[in-house]
């Protein structure tokens, strides 16, 4: 080859590279790896908002009777500060990481929607900004990180800070559920062969346990938030005690949501220590199955303990006595990790990396976090201490001795996989030792604050004995914590210019990752080595000891549901939630009789039920069209769909004639609770079956066009699990709101 | 009279369910004979509590006077019960039994399975018809025999006496945590709910002794109801969540995946499995 041919191809390659790393070829992207570096990116911009935020606080609080932040502002900030390090921290950077490993620790290619993916996280920055966008309105939110109810309703929060909180969670909890269903349908449907769910790495497991959680929780805080959203800009008043609502059922919502929100923050720590530890104890993970089942424990136990952050609310003892029996439950299955990992510790030939110690650093913190969790499932230990300082080292204590622990450990761990370059190790152990002791002087002595009983949430306190000296080495701490984030960050940069190189597998790993390239190649493995037990790598490595010769694992069955029914599945099982809560809140309300519009003055059951009977017929068209698909009879499949469509805008011309009339009586969602909670209801119900008619409409011009055959059909059952969903909602509407079950 | 006196008062040693427990342990030993073993516990078990759930102070009470007796009443004989039944029927007997029904048959039934048990829960806490049910005594027996023969559609999926018959272990745990969510709204709902859930335990027709002085020690008809619905919500959710445990302990160890899936799903066969892996 000549050397101008040469030159041409050096050329080429490096404006391929160029454009591969173009700005629109990452805005552009939607492959998993990139999308994940760009949520890990996204999210260290915000935590160092978010930290700055914190630091702020702490410098306010440095000395008694401070006026350097008052007290609005400070309010701002703490609220600033917790809402952004749990959403615009916390979550993205721990999809970021199961964006980018997870399809490689399964041997998938992608994950299981890549433009789904991009679109998932282009709405965290976009939530991110209104947030943030708040501060130019005047006011950022100043109601707290839970925004507790009446102080985030209009009469005492009359800035649009609120409005911008709500919004941008909306938009945040849209593309968390968005990328939770993605991670589930990935996990399910795209694992290379041999791999069964009984060999998932548990980082893996973690994060599919997570994106359940997800799921099913995240509609919890949409519902509550849409509620809000009403009060504030629609004039309702489902949180206004004053106008006969219920600031109690937005704490019951809020924490519903809330207290699984903990475990998806904690939970892929969770995984990411476990693959840590045994990595560098170079020894498989003692009991394995005990970590993953467990953890499908904690995801069904954690709906059923939010009571406990309601203690002081005034729930009746028995209610107390059980939340605090099931948060005592959910203790063990936490717990006994511990040992597990301890296990694994033992006997090992252990590697003290700084990814190592950032684990064990885990082990002991998150354990101090734990214990004084337990302490709060004891009601009088919570009367006591809640709202108080006690409560601020205990989160902190988990969500930074556990979640940021483990998050620098995998930092650490997987850097040199996503980069090809190592991180410097003795920067590292310089970060590790100035977070370790920043973080126990801010947070240790906050114990003792609490105890004294230091209240939280209030700007400045006064020179009570002891209060000055401790808040001073809690200011000192948060500095130290913020000199090890900028260690960090020039580790970073440093080893990203001239870090050593790293090779395909620098620590000995042995989950599939480390099979490939470091970075992988666009299409992430060139071979995938043969899955015949839990350690792929080390099976490959060491042929002679190899996994599947002294231990077997249940072979895998090759069951791959399909990705379309299986991504409805859950956004079903997500909707279903988000209605049951609406429901609730509509029964909560009218249970008692209230003078004015009610359900039995107000609305007409008869012609209301000939519409239902009209949606109810819609679904069984719909089962005809798809039986016509399948037998590739596309006349009677496009007659069939024809008619369910019909049916279906019959259904919404019926609540169109029904809102008339309730309108021109003077029924508005404003009148009262009931008008609130009923427009609300149909309202949602009539949005989720407009969106079935618009991909009704669109399928039936597929199928027009003749792109919608037999071979197709997958794609029709899956929107048929959606339309079925609508119909049932509306049963439960229906027996609710006009046949008045449960009042 | 003293407690224990009072206590003593309210056993009912002449409950009619005497006759329904010898009739269910004559029909065991007469269909499972040649075949008893270790299993025939599990029956003892079961009857032992069914006959406990009527003749003891929960079925007394039940019957009018605490909604909570009548809440434990209920999961006793829609939970517990037919769940022993089931892990009573001795293998042998089963596969002669039930060894013609396929396993996906069962597998779709399941539905059926999760909807009677659940729907009888919702049923019959509907105001009316739980006043009702405990007002009028055949009604409570048609009741409780809905209780039951719920029970044991529910529990097949999961303990059916054939292996095969039992859901896959993902979906198991999927239909038993469905089934905590639907028992936890409605445990919700009793305990937080202002609508007195059955009337009938609010002002029982005979006042009872021990009534006034459990009254005494705070359990109003309020706090009584409120304790109802956190037994219908915590209980079952620990036995569903027991039932999980067992389930994922057997998955590990011997890989519950039992047969691919034949709907919606896509079975990798050898060669696509290989072309994967490449």
């Amino acid at each position: 080859m000549s050397a101008d041919a040469l030159d041409e191809i050096a050329a080429s390659d490096r404006a391929r590279r160029a454009s591969a790393h173009s700005l629109l070829a990452w805005v552009s992207t939607v492959d998993h790896k990139r999308i994940g570096v760009l949520y890990i990116l996204t999210a260290t911009l915000f935590l160092v908002v978010g930290g700055v935020e914190a630091l702020l606080m702490r410098v306010q609080l440095a000395v008694p009777n401070n006026t350097f932040l008052g007290p609005e502002l400070f309010n701002q900030m703490f609220s600033m500060h917790g809402t952004t390090m749990v959403f615009l921290v916390g979550m993205p950077v721990l999809v970021g990481f199961a964006n980018y490993f997870v399809p490689l620790m399964i041997g998938a290619r992608d994950v299981a929607f890549p433009r789904l993916n991009a679109m998932s996280y282009w709405l965290l920055p976009c939530g991110g900004f209104l947030l943030y966008y708040s501060f130019l309105s005047g006011s950022a939110p100043n109601a707290g990180w839970f925004s507790y109810a009446p102080l985030s309703t209009k009469p005492y929060n009359l800035m649009q800070g609120v409005d911008y909180w709500l919004i941008g969670l909306i938009c945040l909890g849209v593309g968390s559920v968005a990328a939770a269903i993605n991670i589930f349908v990935t996990v399910l449907s795209c694992r290379v062969s041999g791999m069964s769910l009984q060999r998932l790495p548990l980082f893996v497991w973690m994060s599919w346990m997570t994106s359940i959680l997800t799921i099913l929780a995240l509609p919890a805080l949409n519902a509550a938030l849409a509620m809000l959203l009403i009060d504030r800009c629609l004039g309702a008043a489902f949180f206004e005690p004053a106008r006969g609502g219920s600031a109690v059922l937005w704490q019951h919502f809020f924490w519903v949501f809330g207290h699984p929100e903990v475990y998806i923050l904690i939970l892929p720590a969770f995984g990411m220590i476990s693959e840590v530890i045994p990595v560098f104890s170079r020894k498989p993970i003692y009991g394995y199955s005990f970590v993953a089942a467990s953890s499908a424990v904690i995801v069904l136990l954690s709906y059923g303990v939010w009571g406990h952050h309601m203690f002081a609310v005034g729930l009746g003892v028995t209610a107390n006595i059980f939340f605090a029996v099931g948060s005592l439950l959910i203790a063990i299955p936490t717990g006994l990790k511990i040992f597990n990992w301890t296990a694994t510790l033992w006997g090992g030939s252990i590697r003290m990396t700084t990814a190592m110690m950032f684990a064990v650093a885990f082990l002991l913190m998150f354990v101090v976090g734990g214990l004084t969790g337990v302490m709060f499932a004891a009601v009088p230990i919570d009367w006591q201490l809640t709202d108080s300082y006690f409560v601020v080292a205990h989160f902190h204590y988990v969500l930074i001795g556990g979640t940021v622990f483990g998050l620098f450990a995998a930092t650490f761990y997987w850097f040199p996989k996503m980069t090809g370059r190592m991180l410097d190790e003795r920067l590292g152990k310089l970060q590790f030792w100035l977070w370790l002791a920043g973080f126990n002087c801010t947070f240790m002595v906050q114990h003792f604050l609490g105890l004294m009983g230091m209240p939280r949430r209030v700007y400045t306190y006064g020179d009570s004995p002891g209060w000055a000296a401790l808040n001073a080495i809690a200011t000192a701490g948060a500095v130290l914590m913020a000199a090890g984030t900028l260690v960090l960050v020039w580790n970073i940069v440093r080893s990203l210019r001239s870090g050593g190189r790293a090779g395909d597998n620098p620590w000995g790993g042995f989950t599939l990752e480390w099979a490939t390239t470091s970075p992988p190649p666009e299409e992430n493995f060139e071979a995938i080595p043969q899955v015949k037990s839990r350690r792929p790598v080390w099976d490959l490595d060491h042929p002679e000891v190899a996994d599947w010769k002294t231990s077997k694992t249940p072979a895998d069955t090759g069951w791959r549901p399909d990705k379309a029914r299986a991504s409805v599945w859950a956004f079903v099982a997500s909707e279903a939630v988000f209605f049951v809560l609406l429901l609730a809140a509509y029964v909560v309300f009218n249970t008692r009789h209230t003078d004015g519009p009610n359900a039995a003055n107000s609305l007409d059951v008869v012609r209301t039920g000939v519409f239902t009977g009209l949606l109810l017929l819609s679904s069984i068209t719909f089962w005809r069209a798809e039986r016509c698909l399948s037998a590739a009879n596309q006349r009677g499949f496009l007659r069939w769909l024809g008619v369910t469509i019909v049916l279906g805008v019959a259904f919404i011309a019926g609540q169109v004639i029904e809102y008339y009339g309730l309108v021109s009586d003077g029924v508005v969602i404003s009148r009262n609770l009931f008008a609130s909670t009923f427009f609300t209801v149909t309202g949602f119900h009539g949005i989720h079956v407009t969106a079935g008619l618009i991909v009704l409409c669109v399928l039936f011009v597929l199928g027009r066009k003749k792109e919608l055959n037999a071979e197709r059909s997958g794609v029709l059952s899956a929107v048929g699990i959606y339309w079925h969903f609508v119909d049932v909602v509306w049963i439960g509407v229906f027996s609710i709101i006009y046949l008045g079950y449960l009042q | 009279m003293t407690d224990w006196q009072t206590l003593g008062s309210l056993w009912d040693w002449t409950s009619a369910i005497w006759l329904v427990a010898g009739g269910v342990v004559a029909a065991y030993l007469i269909l499972c004979r040649g075949a008893l073993g270790a299993r025939a516990w599990f029956l003892a078990v079961g009857v032992a509590i069914l006959v406990f759930a009527y003749v003891s102070p929960i079925g007394v009470l039940a019957d009018g006077y605490l909604f909570s007796a009548h809440m434990v009443q209920h999961l006793l004989i829609l939970l517990v019960v037919p769940m022993c039944v089931l892990l009573s029927v001795p293998r042998s007997k089963a596969e002669a039994w039930f060894g013609r029904i396929s396993g996906s048959q069962v597998a779709r039934w399941s539905v059926v399975g999760w909807l009677s048990g659940l729907g009888v829960m919702w049923f019959w806490h509907i105001p009316s018809l739980c006043s009702a049910s405990t007002a009028n005594a055949s009604l409570g027996v048609l009741r409780d025999a809905m209780f039951l023969s719920a029970g044991l559609a529910f529990w097949w999926a999961i303990y059916a006496p054939l292996e095969r018959h039992r859901l896959a272990a993902p979906k198991a745990v999927v239909y038993l945590f469905s089934a905590c969510f639907g028992c936890t709204l409605l445990g919700i709902y009793i305990t937080f709910t202002a609508v007195g859930v059955c009337p009938v335990f609010a002002d029982p027709v005979g006042r009872i002794a021990v009534l006034t002085a459990l009254h005494d020690v705070g359990l109003s008809p309020s706090a009584d109801q409120h304790l109802g619905g956190l037994l219908m919500w915590v209980p079952p959710c620990t036995l569903y969540v027991g039932a999980i445990v067992s389930i994922l302990c057997r998955w590990y160890s011997t890989g519950g995946e039992h047969s691919p899936h034949r709907r919606g799903g896509a079975v990798l066969h050898s060669t696509e499995m290989k072309n994967n892996a490449e």
